[in-house]
């Protein structure tokens, strides 16, 4: 599979990712001597950065962190790349003086430390070679402050019994937010949505395969819903009660693209 | 983001420095969306201080040197310590060896060895909307609010690629839109002293990053400089209006924004917040670096209660060459006056635990950037306090 990202430092490398969940930074974060990974908050502390691609979702902390990174590529034990959600000036700065090939916009939570990966910042985009990418949609329904929930049913391919929102397989070339609309008028029988904005796509991982969701705001001027076969059950729910079902991978992460953090 | 003649010549045939420079600009540019750099006048580099930049920003600094030279006025922030009086300070010999090479590496890239956070009191100030990369936040703050002049809040090495290349880029405070109000903050009591600071902090942790719109109360061009750099420690604020004060106040819309009142309880509490001490190892006035009147006032302060605890002040060289007279009362008293360095960069904790101060700024880092414990008081009291 391969994504789009936004190229911050040009350049390009090929390698194996190693992942922190967590912010990360180059001060306090790494040994300058040896280039490990030294905090423990990452999950990899004792790995190398050298001859790997550093994902994590933004960097945090001291300033001091651009100098760091500059001093570990110019000892040969910086990272090939790196990869965030949202890059930030220390550690942005820090791989253009270290030369280091920067990315943006990829939701790091869908990649694993292992992972073969193909970083290309000069033309902007992310490749996983062994992982099969599957394009979705899935559309939040929004009414009077609370987000439609449906639970798979035993005939669906994926995930079932599992809570989900409305979402499809994208085909083709289809426009993602025109499929949205069709699956909600399939799933739920509703009319006269309006639509209110879309969302950085979530990678939601399934072992070799990829999920990428494209997420979609709308507001559903009824709560009077019809299933069709896809699925059993529905709730409307406030979005911060997510967390008390079974429900498909990130599926939180993806309201939350469209909803902000708070859900 | 599109280039001039000039600047794709930089990037492409330049010197090592030039180059990296350009890049540096070019990364900043596309983080922040824009499409073009915009020539600046001057420009203020911070880490200078081998305290926080350490290690690694001494030898990115000392490697740079090497092609590396500014084209525009360059100044830059405090060191860790003041060159000339460090051994009476009982700093570590390897530290202020150290200190002295990345003063050197600034020097060679041509930046004046001003070692200030205060900039505008050094004699050029920017005019009204000059276009600056700035690296101080509250130099940032200052330069905006109360001269008008643009600047984005720069890190260090991006400050430094702009003073090289004399070109920043254009997005965020550069703009018009960038320089609008987001909220009202409206102020119920009349302040003084330790009251703007603390306008400052308490206005810095309700906006975030938002750029406020004060209402209610009057202030010196002194009174902003306390105010605006707490609250651009607490904040990540760039940028204030004061109604019928600042200069693009005018300018500002205000119809339709949100509106936060910061009341004399709001203030007492943001008091006790920054207060953790009991007793004071020390007494610390700066941060930023005081004025010359500032300075005569401490002086005048100091001869009228001698405190029995040491006091340092921190000012620019600049202003301590300029005043002998009120240098020479402050060490009668068993003061030091320092200069290169600032409260919160120099190394205090090597020999201090509490640290008493009427800055704002001060109060805010001490703790974290010192590990000291901070009594965050005015200066009057303080001084009568430690009689």
């Amino acid at each position: 599979m391969k994504i789009r990202a936004r190229g911050i430092v040009p350049g390009r490398a090929s390698s194996m990712a190693i992942l922190s969940p967590a912010p990360f930074s180059f001060v306090g974060g790494v040994d300058l001597a040896t280039g490990s990974i030294a905090d423990a908050a990452t999950g990899i502390a004792g790995e190398r950065l050298q001859g790997r691609i550093l994902a994590f979702p933004t960097g945090k902390g001291s300033t001091v962190g651009s100098y760091v990174l500059y001093g570990l590529g110019k000892r040969g034990l910086g990272p090939t790349a790196i990869v965030n959600r949202r890059a930030d000036a220390v550690v942005a700065v820090g791989a253009t003086l270290a030369g280091i090939p920067m990315v943006d916009r990829v939701d790091v939570g869908g990649l694993r430390t292992g992972d073969r990966i193909v970083v290309d910042a000069s033309r902007g985009s992310v490749e996983l070679p062994d992982v099969k990418g599957k394009r979705v949609v899935t559309a939040i329904l929004r009414n009077r402050g609370q987000i439609l929930i449906v639970r798979r049913s035993e005939k669906v391919g994926t995930f079932q019994g599992r809570w989900s929102a409305i979402s499809g397989h994208i085909e083709g070339r289809e426009d993602p937010k025109h499929r949205a609309m069709v699956e909600v008028r399939e799933e739920t029988g509703l009319q006269g949505i309006g639509f209110r904005s879309a969302g950085d796509p979530v990678l939601a991982r399934d072992g070799a395969t990829m999920y990428i969701v494209d997420p979609f705001l709308f507001d559903a001027p009824s709560r009077r819903v019809h299933l069709d076969w896809e699925n059993v059950e529905h709730r409307w729910i406030r979005p911060e009660e997510l967390d008390r079902f079974a429900t498909v991978p990130r599926l939180t992460d993806v309201v939350a693209a469209v909803l902000g953090p708070s859900a | 983001m599109r280039l001039t003649r000039a600047q794709r010549h930089l990037l492409d045939e330049g010197t090592d420095a030039q180059r990296k420079a350009m890049e540096i600009l070019l990364t900043v540019g596309r983080l922040a969306d824009a499409s073009r750099l915009v020539p600046i006048t001057s420009a203020h580099v911070s880490g200078a201080s081998f305290k926080l930049i350490g290690e690694p920003g001494l030898e990115f600094l000392e490697d740079f040197a090497s092609s590396a030279r500014v084209s525009v006025p360059t100044s830059v922030n405090p060191l860790g310590t003041d060159l000339a009086q460090w051994q009476a300070l009982g700093i570590p010999p390897e530290f202020a060896e150290k200190q002295a090479r990345i003063a050197r590496a600034y020097e060679t890239m041509g930046v004046r060895p001003t070692f200030s956070c205060t900039p505008y009191l050094l004699g050029v100030r920017p005019a009204f909307g000059d276009h600056l990369a700035w690296a101080e936040s509250s130099a940032v703050c200052f330069a905006n609010s109360v001269l008008g002049a643009r600047t984005n809040r720069e890190g260090g090495p991006a400050a430094l690629a702009a003073a090289i290349v004399g070109a920043t880029p254009e997005y965020g405070l550069h703009t018009d839109e960038g320089r609008q109000p987001t909220v009202i903050v409206k102020i119920r009591t009349k302040p003084r002293g330790i009251d703007y600071s603390l306008i400052g902090l308490v206005a810095g942790e309700r906006v975030g990053d938002g750029l406020p719109f004060f209402r209610g109360f009057r202030a010196t061009e002194g009174d902003l400089k306390w105010l605006g750099a707490a609250l651009a420690s607490s904040g990540a604020c760039g940028m204030f209006h004061l109604e019928g004060v600042t200069p693009e106040g005018r300018r500002a819309r205000v119809k339709g924004l949100k509106s936060i009142t910061i009341t004399p309880d709001d203030l007492t509490s943001a008091k006790r917040a920054h207060t953790d001490g009991t007793e004071a190892d020390l007494i610390g006035l700066g941060s930023p670096q005081l004025s010359t009147e500032e300075l005569q006032a401490i002086a005048r302060l100091i001869d009228r209660t001698p405190p029995r605890i040491p006091v340092w002040v921190f000012t620019s060289r600049l202003v301590r060459d300029g005043n002998p007279e009120a240098v020479g009362i402050i060490e009668r008293h068993g003061g030091r006056v320092l200069a290169d360095t600032c409260l919160e960069v120099t190394l205090l904790e090597h020999r201090f635990g509490t640290v008493a101060t009427p800055s704002g700024k001060g109060a805010y880092y001490l703790p974290s950037l010192c590990k000291q414990k901070v009594i965050f008081d005015d200066l009057e009291t303080l001084l009568e306090r430690y009689a």
